[in-house]
């Protein structure tokens, strides 16, 4: 359930993290089709850094001596990492839920005083959340996995704006 | 990017004149961006300089819509336009966009508006003819009705019904403000309403922080915050315009939210004819209390 809980938190990051790369890359007005597509490609990115890390805890649990110790400590990191991204995950996804509220500024506000700040403070939230699941650990094995976790969650956004970018140099170009 | 004022072609800029030009008031923020522009021979590279331009205005049409300006433009227009009608104007009314860059908020206009049921023409004008090219070019991908025109708005030619604009207003300082708003005064024109930053305490540093996170190139970051520092408050607008258009009522719109203290980001300077002002009021209905003193 813990991991279940953190594989859709690592989704919907994605998607989100898509939309973010594909934003201002694109200056037609009805963009429904253009915005799918990040947002697809955000979850395809998110799914790879899953199942890399999926991969990585089952070669750890496979490979370890002490297999049932493994599973009790990364277990036990999964959960305390849970504290720290559900209450992100929360704000970000009720703040998404008032920009349905159909006034400008109660939607611009959201922008302003909650999802702005809430996108600045993301890499910290990553890396507050893995720290603190992997701290109390008793085995190497967690804390290695654990930062493991951590690069790859970090470089998802870098590499969709990597791609992102060099989209649109492509469309510019063949603009100008 | 200059261009020749007469015939608006585009002059070559030495990039040492631009450094020159912002060392002498230090802005290091500035020469770090000019720094970064490419170069060839002395001159900034122009293919270079439009493509970085056409970045730049894609970023800032992403503040436009994460701040749903397209919405706002038309809860004023369609208030406007019905003010229009009632006082007896049945031709189709031509809004014009001052200085409309990639004309977002015509194109948002275009793509969201019955158009036919308002009987109104969209046209965005600017001096720049890779901005005019590019709303053209976004235009025709969406089958847009709505046209982009490089040249002067306030020309006989293309003069219009009401002129608008975003973020615009505050390039205009001391006499170039009072002739800016002059040049409304038209036979044809019936309003006016143009939004721009509203200056607050908070507001650079607000600006800075949201342009650092939604910005990408160092040009748009640097630019949004200038602007947001160089803003006119309402007073001096609203002084402005009633100093050089007396046959308008003018005044400030939307620069609180909620009636509370709060300044939005934006506010609206309006001016309209006086025989419209009345039913302005009443259309505006339940937001009219955002209408600040309108004379």
């Amino acid at each position: 359930m813990t991991l279940l809980a953190l594989y859709l938190l690592a989704l919907l990051d994605g998607l989100l993290c898509g939309l973010r790369a594909s934003m201002g890359r694109c200056a037609v007005i009805r963009k429904r089709g253009y915005y799918q597509r990040a947002a697809f490609l955000g979850v395809a990115g998110a799914q790879i850094i899953s199942t890399l890390a999926l991969v990585a805890l089952l070669t750890v649990a496979a490979t370890s001596p002490h297999r049932a110790e493994v599973r009790e400590d990364l277990e036990g990191a999964a959960r305390r990492m849970l504290w720290v991204f559900l209450p992100y995950a929360f704000l970000v996804l009720s703040n998404l839920a008032l920009r349905l509220a159909p006034s400008n500024d109660i939607r611009s506000a959201t922008s302003v005083f909650m999802l702005g700040p809430l996108t600045a403070i993301r890499p910290v939230v990553m890396i507050v959340g893995v720290f603190y699941g992997i701290y109390s650990s008793r085995l190497v094995e967690t804390l290695l996995l654990g930062m493991f976790v951590l690069v790859l969650m970090l470089s998802l956004e870098f590499a969709l704006n990597w791609r992102a970018d060099r989209w649109q140099e492509r469309e510019i170009r063949q603009i100008i | 990017m200059q261009h020749d004022a007469r015939t608006l072609e585009r002059v070559k800029v030495r990039k040492q004149d631009v450094l020159d030009a912002f060392s002498r008031c230090s802005n290091a923020q500035a020469i770090r961006a000019v720094e970064r522009l490419p170069e060839q021979r002395g001159f900034l590279d122009e293919k270079e300089i439009d493509r970085h331009l056409l970045r730049v205005h894609w970023e800032m049409q992403r503040l436009a819509e994460e701040f749903y300006h397209g919405h706002r433009v038309w809860e004023l227009l369609r208030v406007v336009i019905a003010s229009i009608r009632h006082a007896g104007l049945r031709e189709t009314i031509r809004i014009v966009d001052v200085g409309c860059g990639i004309g977002y908020g015509i194109r948002w206009l275009a793509a969201n508006v019955p158009l036919h049921d308002s009987s109104i023409e969209l046209v965005g004008m600017d001096l720049n003819g890779t901005l005019i090219n590019e709303a053209n070019r976004l235009a025709t991908l969406e089958e847009l009705p709505c046209r982009f025109v490089q040249g002067d708005a306030f020309s006989k030619e293309h003069s219009g019904h009401i002129f608008t604009s975003t973020g615009v207003i505050h390039h205009f300082r001391g006499g170039e403000l009072l002739r800016f708003l002059g040049r409304h005064e038209q036979p044809e024109t019936q309003a006016l309403f143009h939004f721009d930053f509203q200056p607050w305490l908070l507001a650079p540093v607000g600006a800075w922080f949201f342009h650092y996170l939604r910005m990408r190139t160092a040009l748009a970051r640097h630019d949004g915050v200038l602007s947001a520092a160089r803003a006119h408050d309402g007073r001096t607008l609203t002084e402005a315009a009633r100093e050089v258009l007396p046959e308008f009522a003018s005044g400030i719109y939307g620069a609180k939210i909620w009636n509370t203290p709060a300044p939005r980001v934006f506010h609206t300077l309006i001016g309209m004819r006086r025989a419209l002002v009345e039913e302005f009021r009443r259309q505006l209905g339940r937001r009219r209390s955002r209408l600040g003193e309108l004379r």
